[in-house]
């Protein structure tokens, strides 16, 4: 079984690949308040995208992260690549804004059968050759909070696209999907994250999980929903690991400023 | 299979038996994020008042804010809960006094490291408060969803580990709860309230078969799985939603901005 490492760099200053995984970025940015390390994702990602009513929430909320600068020279400055999905949310003075900047709006007002993530996470996917897709792990801000139907679909995205690099992000915490196939390795980044954490048997139990550098490692343990599942954990080592029988979401808290 | 109904009479202002069910007895817990703008009324409903831990912060610091045109001691008088349990390491200390001085139970469970605040609240309900007739019983969770996600992926599994109880997991934006495989479901939506995006989850376990009635894209013994469909973004289109499920899902439903 193939090993897949884990490391929040995109949440430290931008460096050079410290661990070896030097991966490339995107950035999704929903309709929810936007996290407070926004500029820091934005920095290190390569391509960014603003799913509909996302666009609402850079255009008010990246100035009040820069409260001494003018509002329009950030508003200039965080200017996203593309604006996608059924535009049902985008206000018209903001959709305006970022046109004549020359973002890229792509309207999808037909398409009712997908979130507007997974249409976000489809073009990431299927149109944007330049992209190196490698290497590529797409980060998604503003993906929990507000209307739960909301969060449970962002959180299928990761499981409909679970041999991509997806991250959802918030201010409290980060989720992701550890796929069975592999063994994870899990390199905590302890500036800015930790030391809470869970791992999640998401759709379906998991007859067998095993852990090191928890605080409550499991065992060959089961775990499933209306049983164990591994909540207000501890990461207590820098390398946490993981195996399982199933897909599992890992989900650990980041640091206040 | 029996049928089981749901209404959000809670977040109606007067709790009154509209002729779909028997009469619930509300049973509320306030956990330790944001109190929703609504708590007042699910307070007014409940019997019995219970805080997680640091949820007795938040109705300390938060309440009165609901109410800015009242003092605000008066207001920390008048909603003082009867219980405060959990394993204590969140309760700010001035709280904690001002409550115990007004007499509110308080329960520290702080050796027990194994569950949840809030599954201690909820087992505390179930075993200790023989006065409660449990059969109508329907336990409100205030504060259950935002901050960090495993904590709330932990109130999820309460809910399903309890799931011979009725608990209703509630935030702002929507609340949340089971409907049991066991039975088939008729669930009346108060459109003032409550409504109209809504989603079924498959918790837990795919689902080989859910049938609905009620719903702008109805399930007609259709398959849900996470990492295939999972009805979200769906829209409530008809006064009483039915569902039927081989297996346990949760239903979601926003609610509504004052």
């Amino acid at each position: 079984m193939d090993l897949m490492t884990h490391s929040s760099t995109f949440l430290l200053p931008k460096i050079s690949s410290k661990n070896g995984l030097a991966l490339n970025y995107a950035l999704v940015v929903l309709n929810q308040h936007i996290p407070r390390f926004t500029p820091l994702l934005w920095q290190h990602a390569q391509l960014r995208l603003c799913a509909d009513g996302g666009a609402n929430r850079l255009y008010d909320e990246m100035p009040q992260l820069f409260p001494h600068e003018e509002v329009f020279a950030v508003r200039n400055r965080y200017k996203p690549d593309v604006i996608k999905g059924d535009m049902d949310s985008i206000r018209t003075e903001v959709l305006d804004f970022y046109t004549n900047l020359g973002t890229r709006i792509i309207d999808e007002s037909d398409d009712q059968t997908t979130t507007d993530l997974h249409k976000c996470i489809a073009f990431i996917d299927n149109f944007t050759p330049d992209l190196d897709k490698s290497n590529l792990c797409i980060l998604v801000a503003g993906a929990l909070g507000g209307r739960f139907d909301h969060e449970a679909g962002n959180i299928n995205v990761l499981c409909r696209f679970s041999t991509m690099r997806i991250i959802l992000l918030t201010d409290d915490c980060l989720i992701l999907l550890l796929p069975s196939a592999y063994h994870h390795e899990i390199h905590i980044q302890s500036s800015v994250e930790g030391p809470y954490c869970g791992l999640i048997p998401i759709g379906m139990p998991s007859g067998s999980t095993t852990t090191t550098g928890l605080e409550w490692n499991l065992d060959n343990t089961a775990m499933k929903f209306g049983g164990l599942v591994s909540t207000s954990n501890i990461a207590k080592e820098q390398i946490v690991t993981v195996r399982s029988s199933s897909d599992l979401l890992w989900t650990i808290s980041t640091k206040k400023a | 299979m029996g049928l089981m109904t749901h209404s959000s009479t809670f977040l109606l202002p007067k709790a009154s038996i509209v002729g779909h069910g028997p009469a619930l007895n509300y049973a509320l817990v306030v956990l330790n994020q944001s109190l929703p703008r609504f708590t007042p009324l699910l307070w007014r409903h409940a019997q019995l008042r219970l805080c997680a831990d640091g949820g007795a912060n938040r109705l300390y610091d938060d309440m009165p804010q609901l109410f800015r045109y009242d003092d605000v001691f008066a207001v920390r008088n008048r909603y003082k809960p009867d219980v405060i349990k959990g394993d204590m390491d969140s309760i700010r200390t001035e709280v904690r006094d001002f409550y115990a001085n007004l007499g509110t139970r308080i329960i520290d469970e702080s050796h027990d490291q194994d569950t949840t605040d809030l599954h201690k609240c909820i087992a505390f309900i179930r075993d200790l408060m023989p006065d409660l007739d449990k059969s109508n019983l329907c336990v409100l969770v205030a504060g259950a969803l935002g901050g960090r996600f495993d904590h709330e992926v932990g109130n999820i599994n309460v809910v399903c580990r309890f799931a011979t109880m009725r608990i209703i997991l509630l935030s702002d934006d929507s609340l949340i709860h089971l409907l049991p495989s066991t039975y088939h479901h008729e669930i009346h939506v108060h459109s003032s309230v409550e409504g109209p995006h809504c989603g079924l989850i498959p918790i837990g376990v795919p689902s080989e078969s859910t049938t609905t009635t009620g719903l702008q894209w109805n399930l007609s013994a259709t398959k849900m799985r996470f990492g295939g469909l999972v009805s979200t973004s769906n829209i409530v289109k008809e006064g009483i939603v039915t569902v039927r499920s081989d297996s346990d899902l949760l239903w979601t439903i926003s609610i509504k901005k004052a």
